[in-house]
């Protein structure tokens, strides 16, 4: 360090101009004369760690097709994933062309001005093709932002064996669910369900199936705080005080994963995504005992929340047109149908649900009907922002830190503060 | 020192090169004459300041008296520009976050996780301090263990934490359960999540201070103990007339920059719970990030209201941490 | 009377019954275990397989299975590249801005100065909640946001008034009579810092120096919101995507754990004795 300062002082000022520099790529392409495709597509995938690697091949298949286009596959975990989409976004710098956004997204992002629109041709096509309820998602005041890519709903997983040991059905309602995790209880030993504490996405099928929803978009009324409200948060509370279930308000998806792969726990509500994962489980290594039933139903009815994944291309993409192209090639049947048969994932086409692999599929003869009965939310901007403040109050709740009224008054406050002008 | 100016500093806003406005011309000529060099020297420090401090805090500040979000702060998107749309609300976002009690309920809970963390760690640092600042074998071993969670990133730390605290699956609870105690809801619980955090902070603050006590103690001189002992003074004498006011410079320095990193910690709360379970671990800082960058739209001004507020609450403690150090005649 | 005089002086001071030679190891054993426990725990799992990352046996199938999946399937080296980067580059600017500054005042009465201190003081105390909004806003407006330099800038506001304020700890050790001695001999006051006080303030440089770059190297909050993208996070960001709420990779989070602290750990062993050194001189001077 003897003449230290001078000289990392022009080090400094080397590195600062190299990272200047660096920042400014120009990874544009588009269209030659012959309409060709080129340049570069980002595409920020959300998916988990089991589905991540066929999402990849898929992708990086898209050059087969348009040899001048070269995808670069980017995995962002799902938890960060609006957070970190809207900060790139907002910087420009860096950012991904192509997302997959989780349908609560979508109206989010194309209100703040983020998304570019489904060319009108594709749109069109989707209109035709789709599922109804899938295209719907994709929607913000009217306009097409984004091309459905899959469509799930939560339902109750069960491990076949555990049911039968206790000599139990899978249960159908809440009632039934208490009164076959206490034979679960006294025959095996183990605890009858995992239920979420620490995601309010887990709330949904307990607030519907009291006939009730989050709020009313057409009447501008936050509902929650409603009586149907109460009592789901009564309900999620009382499955746990009465030991049917258990429950984390940390790390409570990969506890609940566990937990049901080995066994500590013989049914849980989970969503499509899981499947792959929970077959590497040891309890499934014979697929066969991997049970899947409706959502157990409430005082009303039984009803999950629909959700899924949408494609969108970022509106400041340097490279839209080879974007779209990719948008309708991930979104093509060969590739949906490729994806079910890999991850047993719900395809968005009507006419995938023909194909073979996709008939023959035993999860997507379990999900489709429920699916078919989702229930679809509203797709309104605030979608997203909705859970947090609900998070907070469904954890306290569940963990008997507040109580049902309680939670449910919160809920509805914080709900308001989030949609101004709302009842 | 600097008496003959002080008069004038203590007027100026806070800002160096603004103490000789105001004077007469020949006052600043003599001034510039004098001082050219000091201040020469102190202008690198007061332009960057000024500019990534100065402009950014006055920026928050004018964003706290208005309702910047998301959807209304300027923006380029490809080659979409959207123009800035929010407006000046004046005081609303104060009252609005001063009536809730949110705001009440975290200063509370943060307040107690300062003072609790704060002197936790001090007793325990002093505690060791003490202990290693004597002759026996193995000192330098216990050193170099009790400085590991220092030397390690915090946040690494805080991961490995939250890896043992895990409820279901991880070793503390596998211990206990072991042992026939049953599980503890360590981040589970709103208790014990409290419990939790101060837990992993006191861990990760005590090696600092004790090696900054133990140097304290080092530079006491070895002879008033020895006289003290040929007085007679007995074990809890010579530490309380003898090593608590040799350490009081160094503990005042430690405490008031220990409470500091408390008060902002933001890494422990963030990486470890999230301010779960619900909200009951969430301090200010972890709340104003929250309002900025988890919550959608994000509310900009929200969390501008939020940071404001802190650092007022931070400003009254270093005044009367200044006026401390003035009654023991330390002034600057 | 003889008898009560005669047992203290008996041993020496400095020595202890066997008792409390006991208990004083036993204290400190015990504050060892909690202190070292954690972060062997992380050592031992990321030896595990990754499926048994949550065993409770201390070894358990000993493999490197988990460090190879980091180098081979992560941007692991990328992450630490930025890192690096971000905190090097922050050091040495912050050091080098903050200089002058801690020299004068150290060394010099002149106006406008305990404002300064006041605000040095005031700086370090900031909570990054108040900044974080405006200068977020502001690298966005920039386009550095998502870039090293953003983040750089960022840290700046950190690192310059805690250089500053640390060093002029360490200048106020150095006796004054040098200053003199270098007025004497005709050297401007720019001229003695140059070449008289910074030489003999070395150790305390690198003591300023090492403390700025590990409050870069752990800062968790702007990195999390600033960068974004696998190719542009720093090892805070980076580690953070392997627990998320869906997922918990433990295996591959504690090998990395154990590539980031080594190094770290290491230079803490063998710098102890000067930072200990630096930190009370700063201290008990600040």
């Amino acid at each position: 360090m003897r003449r230290g300062i001078a000289a990392t002082a022009l080090v400094a000022a080397l590195a600062l101009a190299a990272t200047a520099c660096g920042g400014d790529k120009n990874d544009g392409g588009s269209t030659d004369a012959g309409g060709e495709l080129s340049g570069t597509v980002t595409w920020w995938d959300t998916s988990n760690d089991t589905e991540k690697a066929t999402f990849q091949k898929i992708a990086e298949s898209f050059t087969a097709k348009h040899p001048k286009v070269t995808v670069k596959y980017v995995n962002v975990p799902y938890g960060d994933a609006q957070n970190k989409v809207k900060n790139a976004f907002s910087s420009g710098a860096d950012a991904p062309d192509v997302i997959r956004a989780d349908v609560g997204w979508v109206a989010d992002f194309a209100s703040l001005g983020y998304l570019d629109k489904v060319p009108d041709a594709t749109a069109k096509k989707v209109d035709a093709e789709f599922l109804p309820a899938a295209a719907a998602s994709g929607k913000y005041e009217n306009q097409m932002y984004a091309v459905p890519q899959v469509i799930d709903t939560l339902g109750l997983f069960y491990n076949k064996k555990m049911l039968a040991d206790a000599g139990v059905q899978p249960p159908t309602t809440l009632e039934e669910l208490k009164t076959a995790s206490a034979k679960i209880k006294e025959k095996t030993g183990k605890t009858g369900l995992y239920l979420r504490g620490d995601d309010s996405y887990w709330f949904l099928p307990l607030i519907y199936g009291e006939g009730g929803d989050l709020v009313d978009a057409k009447n501008k009324t936050v509902t929650v705080d409603g009586p149907a409200g109460v009592k789901a948060f009564k309900a999620a509370r009382d499955l746990v005080a009465s030991g049917a279930a258990v429950t984390n308000s940390t790390d409570g998806y990969q506890n609940m994963q566990t937990a049901f792969k080995t066994g500590q726990v013989a049914m849980m509500i989970n969503g499509p995504w899981a499947i792959k994962d929970t077959y590497a489980g040891e309890q499934f290594t014979d697929k066969a005992n991997l049970g899947v039933a409706p959502v157990p139903a409430g005082s009303a009815k039984a009803g999950g929340p629909q959700g899924g994944h949408d494609l969108a291309v970022y509106a400041g993409s340097k490279n839209r047109a080879a974007a779209h192209a990719f948008v309708e090639y991930l979104s093509s049947q060969d590739v949906q149908t490729q994806v079910t048969k890999e991850l047993s994932l719900l395809p968005t086409r009507t006419a995938a649900y023909e194909q073979p692999d996709v008939k023959a599929n035993q999860m997507v003869q379990f999900f489709k009907p429920a699916v078919d009965k989702a229930v679809e939310r509203a797709w309104i901007p605030e979608n997203g922002s909705l859970f947090d403040p609900l998070k907070v109050e469904y954890t306290k709740a569940v963990t008997g830190a507040a109580t049902p009224e309680d939670a449910a008054k919160s809920a509805g406050a914080e709900f308001r503060k989030i949609l101004k002008g709302w009842k | 020192m600097a008496v003959h100016t002080s008069r004038t500093a203590a007027q100026a806003a806070g800002d160096g090169t603004d103490v000789a406005r105001g004077r007469g011309r020949g006052g600043l000529k003599r001034a510039l004459a004098t001082h050219w060099y000091a201040w020469a020297m102190v202008a690198p420090v007061v332009l960057v300041l000024g500019v990534i401090i100065g402009w950014p805090l006055v920026r928050g500040v004018y964003l706290s008296l208005t309702d910047a979000n998301e959807r209304n702060v300027a923006r380029t998107i490809g080659a979409n520009t959207i123009e800035a749309s929010y407006s000046f609300v004046g005081l609303d976002n104060y009252t609005a976050v001063l009536s809730d009690p949110v705001f009440w309920q975290r200063l509370v809970w943060t307040v107690l996780w300062t003072v609790v963390c704060v002197s936790v760690t001090f007793t325990l640092g002093l505690a060791l301090a003490n202990m290693l600042n004597r002759n026996f074998r193995g000192r330098a071993f216990y050193r170099m263990a009790l400085i590991l969670p220092w030397a390690v990133p915090g946040f690494v730390s805080v991961f490995a934490w939250r890896f043992l605290f895990n409820r279901d699956n991880g070793i503390l609870n596998k211990v206990l359960e072991g042992g026939g105690i049953g599980a503890i809801p360590w981040l589970d619980d709103p208790t014990w999540a409290k419990l939790s955090v101060i837990t992993v902070n006191v861990w990760l603050g005590v090696p600092f201070m004790m090696v900054a006590l133990l140097g304290g103690l080092q530079s006491i001189p070895g002879e008033l103990y020895e006289a003290a002992e040929m007085d007679g003074a007995s074990a809890w004498q010579r530490f309380r007339h003898i090593t608590l006011p040799g350490l009081r410079a160094v503990s005042m320095t430690v405490i008031l920059l220990s409470t500091i990193w408390t008060f902002n910690m933001f890494p422990v709360i963030f990486l470890l719970t999230r301010g779960g379970p619900g909200d009951s671990t969430e301090i200010l800082v972890t709340q104003a990030f929250r309002e900025a960058f988890v919550s959608s739209p994000r509310d900009f001004a929200g969390s501008a209201t939020w940071g404001v507020l802190i650092l007022a609450l931070l400003m009254i403690f270093a005044l009367v941490y200044r006026r401390s150090l003035r009654k023991q005649g330390e002034v600057w | 009377m003889t008898a009560t005089t005669s047992a203290p002086s008996a041993r020496k001071r400095g020595e202890r019954s066997p008792l409390a030679s006991v208990a004083l190891h036993a204290t400190l054993i015990a504050a060892s275990v909690i202190a070292v426990f954690p972060v062997l725990w992380v050592l031992l799992t990321s030896l595990k397989p990754a499926k048994d990352a949550i065993s409770t046996d201390f070894v358990k199938d000993p493999t490197l299975e988990n460090y190879r999946y980091l180098v081979e399937s992560t941007s692991f080296f990328t992450w630490f590249g930025n890192s690096v980067l971000v905190a090097g580059v922050t050091t040495v600017l912050g050091v080098f801005i903050a200089a002058t500054t801690g020299y004068a005042v150290s060394r010099f009465k002149f106006p406008g100065m305990r404002p300064l201190m006041w605000t040095l003081l005031v700086t370090q105390m900031f909570p990054m909640a108040i900044l974080i909004v405006p200068l977020y806003n502001l690298m966005g407006q920039l386009g550095l946001l998502n870039q090293p330099l953003g983040l750089i800038i960022t840290y700046l506001t950190i690192a310059v008034p805690f250089c500053a304020w640390m060093m002029k700890g360490f200048f106020d050790t150095i006796p004054v009579e040098i200053d003199e001695s270098g007025r004497v001999d005709g050297l401007n006051p720019f001229g003695t810092f140059w070449r008289l006080i910074l030489p003999l303030a070395r150790p305390g440089l690198a003591v300023t120096a090492f403390y700025s770059f590990i409050t870069a190297w752990g800062e968790v909050a702007y990195a999390s919101a600033f960068m974004v993208g696998d190719d542009n996070l720093t090892l805070a960001g980076g580690l953070q995507t392997f627990v998320t709420q869906y997922t918990a990779n433990w295996g591959p989070m504690t090998a990395a754990s154990v590539l980031i602290a080594i190094p770290a750990a290491i230079f803490f062993v063998f710098a102890q004795r000067h930072l200990v050194a630096g930190m009370t001189a700063g201290a008990t001077k600040g």
